[in-house]
């Protein structure tokens, strides 16, 4: 087993924890065990992005900090720090380059940082799960599919943070293909579609239903026109946006048709046979898994 | 008690006093003429009521004490801080789950914490206050209400938070639903509650109630003593 | 010890060596309990109690003639700090139904039983000296006692009550303690205190001086602020009305013989006001800032004994006030925490007394008036005490043998508060001793109450240290923590009842003219006045609290 740091955000620790326990267990079936530190915060999403002041980066530095510290104890075996949610992701990968990259920044964010453990000194790697899949090899990933998605059409959607901006994102802005190569390995049959780099709405969700309800209806309408069975995303705040929000979009749009909306990771638990803990599919609405019987992958 | 100690300067909101070096904040405030009717109650560590800022001389640190539990230094500033403004929330216990949503909607500005970690600093408990924030942030309510247990209310740590939120407000809620939803009631407990209702004992105790006084001195000296676990 | 610093002074040094060295011979050695003539030896011999010289006779009173320490006897030989003539009954500021004077877990406890029974919150007043909760409650550390566990019985509860206070308890109220005892825990964790628990789930209980059985819960060593602070918290959760910084300083009565509400004091603006209610609850606790016998003290700041003078004054009998209860072990070094409380969980869990030579030479587990007659004997009989830099003597309290026989880290996590409290002067409990000495601890006596928590004045109820009659002459640790709770429940419930049908007639000060009446049959010129609300600390007496031992 390969020890790697986990950072798993406060998401996946709440309304999202469908996807922790599906990523640990892929993972695990894969030979590596996710390490979660004994103490984290929240990455500093919303702030650490909208503003660019010293303050707003001792969140995601300490996140850095904690793993360095598992580091230099020999908790884990690399200095990785693997990210599933794609908020946590880019705020941490961000505010990673700007202390390296921002010597007098760095300054300061040091200093504010006294009497503190230990200092952080800029070297831990932010990686998303996708990424270290792929280093991995996508032939490792197929050999330890046991049920091959056959026959199922999965539409990866990206939304913004996995691919914005360049230099961050996991993989080409324009032409991403690490989702798609996953669910290929993984057996299931994927569908191109225009629509999967953009934006759900994101939080305008809380104040702009409307303008949210016809995004997603944008988005899932063309994956299904383009003859997806279901979504596959790698953020929470798409999840919701795009799964429970079917609600608020056959307010708006009442002909529209439902269609399940997953993590990656629990396609992925799925395909290598984890069992229902891992999967965990009952936490997702709509629910995929009428579909997933219908075509004969999951046990009735 | 002879007191041959050294006198030092302590500056008591401004005011300067000539005061023993080893004195504790609060004794060296007392020393200096000061009646405490707030800023003083248990005197033990225990209460919280005697949080006090100050600076040491010749540095910009501001620090934070319990004012019975410091002792005064050469070039002190001192402020109390006897009270912190801030609302305690008020919720039915009996209504409420364990989770993060009840956290944020109580106090929904613990999504506002920066991870700045001033508030540790800032507690004289040496509790990691930052790390019971983010753990009720994320709806850890067990690691909130271990981390928190030594809390004693001073308000320091709200004094010095950048994002305005009161910890300490938090981890009460947080203690309140571990205790109640996650640890729960012991069985035993209940178990005797029940017998006592049922009037096991009534007989037994009775007999005692009306026993002369050497009877029970009697009884009591030749009782069985079992103190094994 | 190579590599740790002491936090003690140089002259200590040679006797902490010796403690050291014979340390691992002592884990596992029991000094043999005394029998019960040699009890009564080192009682009459040493106790503070037993001092005849340090009390004298009431001389005003129902209770003339009873034996006091002077510093009680003083505060009840004293004039009201209010005069009648200046205090105007007609302008009433509060106007309810219960009236709880004193904030600590008794008077919380009935202000929540009261809301429980019926009474509005609106309905309910509760005045406090200090900040809510900022009480001898929140102080307690070693825990509660409760017959909960399948070994123990109320029954054993009962007679380790009744005989650890010499016969001398009120049978009714320990039957209430021992009955309610097992549903006061529930009750608390209902209300989400968080009890220290065995991997099983079962609570973790300890012994403690006098337990025939393993009945002590705790909360770490914080147990006092634990439930404190959840009792604060539903308090304000309810919307039961409080007033802080405000003292009460005489009852109030009416035509009818009753009290009828309380004088305030506003701690603040030094305004008097006025609360008048159909019932009242004294729960003011103990009288520790007396410093008895110029003893040190484990009380919080405002335990100055004003609910005895304030019931006295009204007519209420008072029992048991001869007998006070000191803790064996009060801190003697450093000199900033002098009297602060050591808790017995410490010798629960296995820490020795030890003298100047690192000698075992009592049973740690006496019950309390015995242990501390022997700590007292070791230093002023034996000559064998530590003396400190001011002169203060003391013994050893070898705590690092509880790492040793529980395991390391048993510090850190049963006594966080006291380690961190040491450690805070350099002292680590875990590696070094504490130095320890007798401190004044708890008032034994106090006003007398039946099982309702009535008085012989109709309308006053008392609840908490501030009432007598329930642990006799000398006080199980554990049981006081449990008396706040089964009487603060009850008298919450019995004024509930009584809002229904009471009726408050005219308002008037006149018992304290009578007060006045009595002090000159009894002689008593003075120019005293009491209730004192908060001792005098100001300037050199800062520095001046000297033991008149022996
Ligand atoms: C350090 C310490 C440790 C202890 N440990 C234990 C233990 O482990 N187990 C155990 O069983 N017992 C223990 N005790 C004893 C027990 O905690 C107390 O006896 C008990 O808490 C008293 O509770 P109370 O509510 O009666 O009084 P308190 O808790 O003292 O509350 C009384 C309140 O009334 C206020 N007050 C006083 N006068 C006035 C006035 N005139 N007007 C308005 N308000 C007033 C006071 O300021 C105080 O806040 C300990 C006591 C101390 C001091
Ligand atoms: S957490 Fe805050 S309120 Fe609690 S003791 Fe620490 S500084 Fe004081
Ligand atoms: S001081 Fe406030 S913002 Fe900073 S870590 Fe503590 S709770 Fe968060």
């Amino acid at each position: 087993m390969t020890k790697l740091a986990y950072y798993p955000g406060c998401t996946l620790k709440t309304t999202a924890k469908n996807f922790d326990d599906s990523t640990v267990a892929s993972a695990k079936a894969l030979g590596i065990e996710l390490v979660e530190p004994e103490r984290w915060n929240c990455c500093g999403t919303v702030h650490a992005l909208a503003k660019d002041d010293v303050m707003h980066h001792l969140a995601p530095v300490r996140n850095m900090l904690r793993v360095q510290e598992m580091n230099s104890e020999g908790q884990v075996d690399s200095k990785e720090m693997i990210t599933l949610c794609a908020m946590c992701y880019n705020t941490l990968k961000r505010s990673n380059q700007t202390f390296n990259e921002d010597s007098d920044k760095k300054q300061k964010i040091q200093d504010i940082m006294f009497k503190e453990e230990a200092t952080y000194s800029g070297s831990v790697e932010v990686k998303h799960f996708l990424e270290t899949l792929k280093e991995m090899g996508w032939d490792k990933v197929k050999e330890a599919v046991k049920t091959p998605l056959t026959g199922l059409k999965v539409a990866p959607y990206y939304g913004c943070l996995l691919l914005r901006p360049r230099g961050i994102g996991i993989d080409d802005t324009d032409n991403p293909r690490i989702i798609e190569d996953l669910f290929e390995a993984l057996g299931a049959e994927v569908v191109n579609f225009a629509y999967k780099q953009k934006c759900c709405g994101s939080y305008n969700t809380v104040h702009m239903k409307e303008v949210v309800g016809d995004l997603a209806h944008k988005i899932l309408k063309q994956a299904k026109d383009g003859g997806a069975d279901i979504l596959a995303t790698a953020c929470p705040l798409c999840e919701y946006n795009l799964g429970p929000r079917q609600e608020q979009v056959k307010v708006q749009y009442p002909s529209f048709d439902s269609i399940p909306v997953v993590y990656f990771t629990q396609l992925m638990s799925l395909a290598f046979g984890l069992g229902d803990e891992a999967m965990a599919f009952e936490a997702n609405r709509p629910d995929p898994r009428p579909l997933l019987r219908e075509k004969g992958l999951l046990e009735e | 008690m002879e007191n041959n100690s050294e006198k030092i300067t302590i500056y008591v909101m401004g005011k300067k006093h000539m005061v023993p070096e080893d004195l504790t904040i609060m004794k060296a405030m007392e020393y200096s003429g000061h009646q405490f009717t707030r800023g003083a109650g248990c005197r033990g560590g225990y209460c919280g009521a005697c949080a006090t800022l100050y600076r040491k001389k010749g540095s910009y640190k501001l620090e934070g004490a319990l004012a019975c539990q410091k002792i005064v230094e050469d070039g002190m500033y001192i402020a109390q801080i006897p009270f912190s403004p801030a609302e305690k929330k008020t919720y039915i216990l009996d209504e409420i789950k364990p989770e993060a949503a009840t956290i944020l909607e109580y106090y929904p500005e613990v999504s506002r914490c920066l991870a700045c970690n001033t508030c540790t600093k800032a507690c004289p408990q040496d509790i990691m206050v930052m790390d019971y924030v983010q753990a009720s942030l994320r709806g850890d309510i067990t690691q909130a209400a271990k981390l928190s247990f030594d809390c004693i209310s001073c308000g320091l740590c709200a004094v010095r938070c950048p994002a305005e939120i009161v910890p300490y407000n938090v981890s009460q809620l947080a203690r309140r639903l571990y205790a109640k939803y996650i640890d729960g009631p012991s069985e035993h407990v209940l178990e005797r509650v029940k017998e006592v209702e049922e009037g096991v004992y009534d007989q037994d105790i009775k007999e005692l109630m009306t026993a002369s006084k050497e009877t029970l001195a009697e009884r009591y000296n030749t009782r069985e003593i079992d103190l094994n676990e | 010890m190579s590599d740790y610093i002491s936090g003690y002074p140089e002259s200590m040094q040679e006797s902490l060596r010796k403690v050291a060295e014979s340390r691992a011979n002592r884990v596992g050695k029991q000094f043999t309990p005394m029998t019960a003539d040699e009890r009564h030896k080192v009682l009459e011999e040493y106790h503070p109690d037993w001092k005849m010289d340090q009390k004298r006779e009431l001389k005003v009173g129902p209770c003339k003639g009873e034996l006091m320490p002077h510093e009680v006897v003083d505060i009840l030989e004293a004039h009201s700090v209010i005069k009648p003539e200046d205090i105007d009954l007609s302008n009433i500021d509060y106007d309810v139904d219960v009236l709880i004077i004193g904030a600590g877990g008794a008077g919380l406890s009935a202000a929540i039983l009261a809301n429980d029974n019926g009474v509005d919150p609106d309905n309910i007043l509760i005045v406090q000296k200090l900040r809510l909760g900022d009480a001898n409650s929140k102080m307690s550390q070693g825990g509660i006692q409760a017959a909960d566990h399948p070994k123990d019985s109320p029954t054993l509860h009962y007679l380790d009550i009744i005989g650890g206070g010499h016969y001398y308890n009120k049978p009714e109220l320990v039957e209430a303690m021992v009955k309610d005892g097992p549903d006061i825990i529930k009750w608390h964790e209902e209300l989400g205190v968080l009890y220290d628990k065995l991997e099983d789930g079962t609570m973790q209980l300890a012994p403690g001086g006098g337990t025939s059985r393993r009945r002590m819960h705790s909360c770490k060593d914080y147990t006092g602020v634990e439930i404190t602070r959840v009792l604060m918290d539903e308090t304000i959760n309810r919307q039961i009305n409080y007033v802080e910084f405000t003292s009460a300083v005489e009852f109030i009565m009416d035509d009818k013989g009753q009290v009828a509400g309380a004088v305030l004091y506003d701690m603040d603006t030094h305004e008097y006001k006025i609360a008048r209610a159909k019932s009242t609850i004294l729960a003011t606790g103990g009288f520790g800032r007396l410093h008895i016998q110029g003893y040190e003290t484990t009380n919080h700041y405002g335990s100055t004994g004003d609910g005895i003078v304030m019931a006295y004054r009204a007519g209420a009998n008072l029992m048991h006030l001869d007998s006070t209860q000191f803790h064996p072990t009060g801190s003697a070094y450093p000199e900033q925490i002098v009297g602060q409380l050591c808790t017995e969980k410490l010798r629960a869990r296995g820490s020795q007394p030890l003298n100047i030579e690192g000698e075992l030479f009592v049973y740690p587990l006496e019950t309390r008036d015995v242990e501390a007659s022997a700590l007292i004997r070791e230093c002023y009989g034996r000559e064998k005490g530590i003396t400190t830099p001011s002169g203060m003597k003391g013994v050893w309290l070898d705590t690092p043998l509880i790492d040793i026989i529980k395991g390391e880290g048993t510090i850190e996590r049963e006594f966080a508060a006291m380690y961190r409290n040491y450690s805070k002067f350099g002292i680590d409990i875990r590696k070094e001793p504490m130095l320890v000495f007798p401190t004044l601890h708890y008032q034994n006596g106090g006003v007398e109450i039946n099982v309702k928590c009535e008085t012989n004045v109709p309308g006053l109820y008392v609840v908490g240290e501030v009432c007598g009659g329930v642990h006799g002459k000398n006080r199980l640790m554990g049981n006081s923590q449990l008396d706040l709770y089964v009487f603060g429940r009850r008298a919450g419930v019995v004024v509930a009842e009584r809002a229904k049908t009471a009726e408050i007639g005219k308002l008037n000060l006149d018992h304290l003219d009578r007060y006045e009446k009595w002090l000159k049959e009894g002689d008593v010129e003075t120019d005293r006045k009491s209730p004192i609300l908060l001792p005098e600390y100001r300037g050199k007496k800062t520095l001046d609290h000297q033991l008149k031992l022996l």
